[in-house]
């Protein structure tokens, strides 16, 4: 079940293009990543769908009820309010009832890791502790669609690594779209795949038919030196490619099993040093894609 | 209603932890005693000055306190002015282009509410500091030269906080308007000087301009102002303050998409 559907959305500033004709659609509960490099039109799209901005053309449409919430790359807080008040200040404003609202952001401050800092004053925070907060401001009125603008980018990998672990137990019941250039991050959370570059969407699709269409698959056999590898090579009828001592054998286009390879290598009198299944990383398909567009 | 006293609380927080709840009365303090002040030792302040041939003697006519009172309110009009314009030129401008707003008009915001929060608390500390302005102003005046009628005093300062209110209502507004709080100062005073100069200028007959309430307000001390023209400035004044606020909270929704992402 879609909750939100995205048809043709255009954002001009003048002659200049932001955003040209995107369009998805988001599934209940799911997570999708926004890819694409700086200049893209990630945030210009996030900012559409969060309401800040308005778009040139196209279409909106969200199910009946959408609450939404949403952190930006770089979340500023008013340095005079504690993290407490200023939670607290975001449920009543998205409607939580005054009386359950205290209760309600402390709770959500404590789901973020802020428990002992809630009640210091966000000026205080370091970068991490204001990602955080970010991060409670936006689910704290328990939203349907979260919308995340590069929620890891600023972190060190610990840091990262506990956003990512807080967002997958959100993922649950909410449904996720997030920007991101981590792409190793977002191969661990990601059900839809959209990559952008020059403000349109020039690749989608879900993780598993994005690399089945960029990945190259391969099987990787290792000879002791080029020679045995070259003689090998010489021998087999797959489609197959030799560099240097290691020859390489298409998964796809027809190409062989791994228990094809097994079964042919185990009679094989050449010295091998390793068989292993290769595949593209989600970054190296990302720029594999973003070169061809 | 619910949003506006959320917002409310914001800001009042706002300006208290940000001390302007205290030294903007401060200032206005400051401006109401020094006035009384340098007119009382101002024969001292000359001669310690130096520079004055030998023998030289100096007499002065003590002023009436009515005119003291009338000089305090032309720093406020100065002075007094320049430090509201600097005081909330930013209040609106200041979160969008620091990017708190962002925050802010996520959510499902009134911004009427958000507006019309920022302008009650703006109002309410510009018009107190001005009320105790006034009175440390009166009790140096009472205490150096001779008392003011209480009833002159207070129509007076009634007069001139409806004036107030005029004047935070176009800083306010033109923070909601303006990119920053550099540019909405820059167009607050300029809208605060264009609209004297043209009063100035060709506003003879013009009696029930609201640039002339702190005239009227002065007339409160020598006489009482012409009724007629009064009630039509005060009228026109806050006609002007109603315009303002709706203009306010429809620049403040149009601008959302300004604010920094």
């Amino acid at each position: 079940m879609s909750i939100l559907e995205v048809e043709k959305l255009t954002k001009r500033y003048g002659q200049e293009s932001a955003v040209e004709d995107l369009s998805f659609v988001l599934e209940k509960e799911t997570a999708t990543a926004l890819i694409g490099p700086n200049g893209a039109g990630k945030t210009t799209s996030l900012s559409m769908l969060a309401d800040l901005l308005s778009p040139s053309s196209g279409k909106i449409t969200v199910a009946e009820g959408l609450t939404i919430g949403f952190l930006p790359q770089y979340p500023q807080f008013f340095p005079w309010l504690t993290a407490l008040e200023f939670t607290e200040m975001a449920a009543k404003l998205s409607g939580i009832e005054s009386k359950k609202a205290r209760l309600q952001a402390s709770r959500t401050l404590g789901f973020v890791g802020l428990e002992s800092a809630m009640n210091k004053k966000t000026g205080t925070f370091s970068g991490g502790m204001k990602q955080r907060l970010g991060l409670a401001q936006a689910i704290v009125h328990q939203p349907k669609l979260l919308l995340l603008d590069e929620p890891i980018s600023a972190l060190d990998p610990t840091g990262r690594r506990e956003i990512m672990d807080l967002l997958k137990a959100l993922q649950r019941d909410t449904t996720i779209l997030y920007s991101t250039h981590i792409l190793n991050d977002a191969e661990e959370m990601t059900d839809q795949l959209l990559f952008m570059k020059d403000g349109r969407l020039i690749e989608q699709g879900s993780l598993n038919n994005v690399k089945k269409r960029h990945a190259s698959p391969h099987i990787r056999i290792r000879f002791a030196n080029p020679n045995q590898a070259a003689e090998f090579a010489g021998r087999l009828t797959w489609e197959r490619e030799l560099k240097g001592a290691v020859v390489f054998l298409p998964v796809y286009k027809n190409g062989p099993s791994m228990q094809q390879v097994l079964e042919v290598l185990s009679s094989e009198k050449q010295d091998i040093l390793g068989v292993d299944y290769q595949t593209a990383s989600l970054e190296e398909i990302f720029l594999k894609v973003v070169a061809a567009k | 209603m619910k949003q506006f006293s959320i917002l409310m609380q914001k800001e009042w927080r706002e300006n208290i932890r940000n001390y302007k709840i205290y030294w903007v009365p401060a200032i206005f303090i400051l401006l109401g005693i020094t006035e009384p002040v340098v007119n009382f030792f101002l024969p001292q302040i000359l001669q310690s000055s130096g520079g004055l041939p030998e023998g030289a003697v100096f007499e002065f006519p003590t002023p009436p306190p009515e005119q003291i009172l009338a000089a305090v309110m032309e720093q406020f009009q100065t002075i007094g002015m320049a430090v509201l314009i600097l005081a909330y030129m930013g209040t609106v401008a200041g979160e969008r282009k620091s990017g708190t707003a962002t925050l802010l008009y996520v959510r499902p915001l009134s911004f009427p509410a958000y507006f019309l929060s920022k302008w009650v608390v703006a109002s309410a500390i510009s018009l107190v500091s001005v009320w105790v302005g006034f009175l440390a102003g009166y009790y140096y005046t009472l205490l150096f030269f001779d008392r003011v009628e209480g009833m002159e005093l207070f129509q007076m300062v009634g007069t001139y906080s409806i004036w107030v209110l005029l004047i935070v209502s176009i800083i306010v507004a033109a923070s909601a308007a303006m990119p920053n709080g550099g540019l909405a100062a820059a167009v607050a005073f300029a809208i605060y000087l264009i609209l004297q100069l043209t009063d100035g200028l060709f506003g003879a007959a013009w009696s029930i301009s609201p640039v002339k309430l702190p005239q009227y307000a002065a007339a409160w001390l020598a006489d009482s102002p012409d009724s007629g023209s009064l009630t039509g400035a005060i009228g026109i004044a806050a006609l002007i303050i109603l315009a303002l606020l709706v203009f306010g909270s429809w620049i403040s929704w149009k601008n959302k998409a300004k604010t920094k992402v």
